[in-house]
């Protein structure tokens, strides 16, 4: 008997906790119990409009039933490309009910790599939101022979599209209306045929390491594993106001917004439009939030950014409050008490300035604020620590689940926390161990179910039954986990001195002026430098506000002065660093890194390789000890056309950087 | 509790059935032989063209051409010493400009003409005024029928919002807007009178290219989506061909090109205007 059998014989017998093992069932079970219950809200017309469980059960059932009417078989593949919207959701739920999976985009790929995803995980339908993703689609089209039709749930701009490939989502519930006066209980029967071994969603990964992107393989019982794991660890209660806001896209909100929103459930929130989501998450009193690392920094950064404009004594008392509550919450998590000073007077300073700080912010209700994805400064935990909103750090793959999280009152900000533990019914508890390169090997719960038509990749991962994270941990003594970085990313000088490039860069991103940093550095170099993309909206308002006039971002950006502003956000970093890992030389970037260019990956992480290769020449000059590089960046315009900038890029040395040259 | 669909909106029927776009359509606005001079100097010298139901017309022409005197004579700022202006096959010529609105002229102004301490809903709402049936001393009562009609004006708005995409400044005060969003609230209050034609003033002056596409999307959207008939003056001349049916070219206040993009593009006359070089 294969592991896997084992496994579902457990989950079909499992402790009563576990009331389905697949999700379509928990859709099931929610209409059944909490029928007339909020299921999702959406702000429309500027109102939130409400879908119960019935009504979400429903809407999911004739569009599953469309589907099938179109010819959608099980295990064959649904595509959705779109923002987080009610049918968005209602795809996931109606596929998964027909037994097929789910394969779901970024809303900004390029059809290139649209293209890729729907091809390698075999597509039959895809499922777009509005013009935008149906014009990808449409583009691409003739290289996706198994795509039977393209389904849009928006139809505005699409009055004058006549492909016969198209149809509207309304269209498809109204086809699957009809089969269901021809065929009663077809959708409920798929629902009972579902197995929990039976594939939920193939998550692709982000492809930072240069290779194409893998399909993940992320059955229901993973998905469900995922989640009570979580809900073991994190504060959470049925009927939570949850906002989704990360794309499902990212495994992440597979396992949040959709597993535990059915599981739970969730009254899930949908924002208006992903630019008002500071305004919503205030409107939805979200209670609890999933955002990346870069999403909570962007929250605070917000905060920042308006206090560079507030007058003196608007600031000072700001930056005073924020020290006082930023000693409580160190005092809080490390379970012993404050400086008596701070704690008599934070009462006051909460009601005066914090409270009505985190109001605006929309997180007055958040109890369960998590990030997760890659590491997070400590100074973005401060600051909503020092609120009062406890977040806190999660640590997991798409591949096993969700590792390790911080939990109970007391955890230190440096960890992603401690290891969740396994519902007996999903597999043997986890276990995990250090090899001597610093990486991770865990085994337990559900387990690894693969890559997707990729058995090479997927062997490459597993070593006996242990599955190899790629990730450098380490275990501290109270049992909590330290992330450090990717194994293949920590660095050796050509001194030998290794240094944490990430943490580097992560210091360095908490400063309003920078939006990215690649740091410089391994065997060939003898010092560590860094090439700086500055954040083009604070530093031009700063420039603005001390009247240095500037054109374009290349200009700005090799500005004497801004070139000073950054070597003194360098010299603070550099503080908390040992003297021989401290950067000494950098040099801003004369163009903005861009996703739209490979530059990036879509969750906004950096390709370092292809950026050391595009910067080649500049970083040579680096090393070279010149202080000018002249230089041409190819640019790639968002209409397809590409331009060059031409400009002379200054390389500037910290504080650090002039000592040792002397 | 408003509670409508996406897609069922009423947006896509604001301006009654969405006509079907490919049938021969009737004139809707016709510009007989306008002359306007100010004093000695001729802004308009007998003009004349026609706009059809269902088409994207651009009136282009260098500047000083009189472009906008001609937009200013047809929605009734300016009174031409002569000729007529025909809306729906009735003779507007004498009819003040509030008139001509409510009869479904609404235009857009090349220099904004906005509230600035009103937010955009307020501003969008203002364009809603010549449907609302209400006198000053029922609202001030705010009796429930008030209520109900304030509510229906609201849906209105908000689909247009929803359609202009600007929900994310909905509440914003007009003064701290970027210019590109601004024209774009003034679209949304013409927009918001449901009209049967719409006048647009060189409403892609001072955008960058972005904001540009942008804009040429949203007035494709709306001669799409709501059927409306445009006529757009502007000097941008690549904008205009690339979405107009078909374009009146005006130099020195006269009609000196009349037809459809391609046409246009190869006229001798119109290279010579823009260019200023004689081609003869």
């Amino acid at each position: 008997m294969s592991r896997r059998e084992v496994v579902e014989i457990k989950v079909g017998i499992t402790s009563e906790h576990i009331v389905a093992d697949t999700l379509p069932k928990l859709l099931l079970r929610n209409r059944e119990n909490w029928g007339d219950r909020v299921a999702f809200r959406q702000k429309d017309l500027g109102i939130w409009q409400e879908w119960t469980w019935e009504d979400v059960y429903s809407e999911a059932k004739y569009f599953g039933l469309g589907l099938i009417s179109l010819g959608l078989k099980r295990g064959e593949t649904v595509g959705i490309i779109g923002e987080n919207e009610p049918e968005n959701f209602l795809s996931h739920y109606a596929a998964q009910a027909a037994g097929a999976k789910v394969v779901c985009l970024y809303p900004d790929v390029t059809p290139p790599e649209a293209q890729y995803l729907w091809d390698n995980s075999e597509s039959v339908f895809i499922i777009c939101e509005d013009q935008e993703q149906v014009d990808k689609a449409l583009e691409v089209k003739d290289q996706l022979p198994r795509v039977k039709k393209i389904i849009y749930w928006d139809p505005r701009g699409m009055w004058k599209y006549t492909d016969p490939i198209l149809m509207r989502f309304s269209e498809v519930q109204e086809l699957g209306r009809k089969y269901d006066t021809e065929h009663p209980g077809v959708f409920e029967e798929g629902i009972a045929q579902g197995k929990p071994g039976d594939i939920a969603v193939l998550s692709y990964t982000s492809g930072t390491t240069g290779a194409r992107p893998k399909g993940v393989i992320m059955s229901h019982g993973g998905l469900l594993d995922s989640a009570c794991r979580v809900e073991r660890r994190v504060i959470m209660k049925p009927f939570l106001q949850y906002l989704s806001y990360i794309s499902p896209a990212w495994a992440t909100e597979q396992m949040f917004g959709l597993t535990m929103g059915l599981h739970m459930p969730f009254i899930l929130n949908f924002p208006e439009e992903p630019e008002t989501v500071l305004e919503n998450i205030r409107e939805v009193g979200a209670e609890m939030l999933v955002f990346s690392p870069r999403q909570w920094e962007s929250l605070s950064s917000t905060v920042q950014a308006k206090m560079l404009d507030g007058n003196f004594i608007q600031r000072s008392m700001y930056k005073r409050a924020m020290a006082i509550g930023t000693e409580v919450a160190q005092g809080r998590l490390a379970g012993r008490p404050a400086g008596i000073v701070a704690r008599v007077i934070y009462p006051l300073i909460y009601l005066l300035v914090l409270r009505p700080l985190r109001d605006k912010l929309g997180l007055l209700k958040t109890i369960s604020p998590v990030g997760g994805g890659s590491a997070m400064a400590p100074e973005i935990f401060y600051f909503f620590q020092a609120m009062g909103v406890k977040l806190r750090n999660m640590y997991g793959m798409t591949e096993i689940g969700l590792l390790t999280v911080h939990s109970g009152e007391h955890y230190s900000l440096e960890t992603v926390g401690h290891f969740m533990q396994v519902d007996p019914a999903f597999g043997t508890p986890l276990e995990w161990r250090v090899e001597e390169t610093g990486e991770l090997l865990v085994r337990g719960g559900w387990g690894f179910d693969g890559y997707y038509r990729n058995a090479e990749a997927t062997a490459e991962r597993i070593k006996g039954d242990w599955f190899c994270t790629g990730d450098a941990l380490a275990l501290r003594e109270d049992g909590e986990m330290v992330y450090l970085e990717r194994v293949g990313d920590m660095r050796q000088l050509s001194t030998g001195v290794r240094f944490p490039p990430q943490f580097i860069e992560i210091r360095l991103r908490f400063s309003p002026f920078i939006k990215d940093v690649i740091s410089l550095g391994d065997e060939t170099k003898p010092f560590v430098s860094a090439l700086i993309n500055i954040d083009s909206e604070t530093v031009g308002r700063w420039a603005e506000k001390r009247g240095i006039a500037y054109s374009t971002f290349p200009d700005l950006s090799q500005r004497e002065q801004v070139r000073n502003l950054i070597k003194g956000e360098i010299d603070k970093v550099n503080q908390s660093l040992p003297s021989e890992s401290r950067v000494l030389r950098f040099t801003n970037l004369p163009k903005e890194l861009d996703p739209d260019e490979a530059e990036l990956t879509r969750t906004r992480k950096l390709r370092r390789s292809f950026l050391e290769e595009r910067f080649g020449n500049l970083i040579n000059s680096i090393y070279e000890g010149k202080a000018t590089f002249p230089t041409e960046v190819p640019v790639k315009y968002r209409d397809g056309r590409t331009g060059q900038v031409k400009t002379d890029v200054g390389i500037t040395d910290t504080e650090a950087g002039k000592e040792v040259m002397k | 509790m408003v509670k409508v669909r996406r897609g069922e909106k009423l947006s896509y029927r604001l301006s009654g059935a969405a006509r079907a776009l490919d049938v021969e359509h009737a004139v809707i606005l016709k510009v007989e032989d306008i002359t306007l001079s100010f004093g000695r100097i001729k802004a308009v010298d007998g003009a004349s063209f026609e706009a059809r139901d269902g088409e994207i017309l651009a009136i282009i022409g260098p500047n000083g051409a009189g472009k906008t005197s001609l937009l200013n004579c047809i929605n009734g700022f300016y009174k031409p010493q002569q000729g007529h202006v025909y809306f729906q096959g009735k003779d507007i010529s004498r009819l003040s400009p509030h008139k001509r609105a409510e009869l479904g002229l609404g235009r857009t102004f090349q220099g904004l003409q906005v509230y600035e301490g009103m937010s955009v809903l307020d501003t969008i709402m203002s364009g809603r005024h010549i449907h609302m049936k209400l006198n000053p001393a029922q609202a001030f009562f705010y009796w429930p029928w008030v209520h109900k009609e304030e509510l229906e004006h609201r849906l209105v708005v908000e689909e247009i919002i929803d359609f202009l995409e600007i929900e994310h400044i909905r509440k914003r005060p007009i003064g701290m807007l970027s210019y590109g969003l601004r024209k774009r609230v003034d679209l949304a209050r013409a927009l918001a009178l449901e009209p049967k034609i719409l006048l647009l003033d060189e409403p892609m002056a001072g955008m960058n290219l972005e904001e540009k596409e942008d804009l040429a999307r949203f007035i494709l959207d709306i001669h799409e989506g709501l059927g409306t008939p445009i006529v757009i003056v502007e000097h941008d001349m690549e904008v205009v061909m690339d979405i107009a049916h078909n374009i009146v070219v005006i130099d020195w206040g006269q009609v000196i090109a009349q037809g459809t993009p391609a046409e246009i593009r190869i006229n001798p006359k119109v290279i010579e205007a823009y260019l200023g070089v004689s081609v003869t």
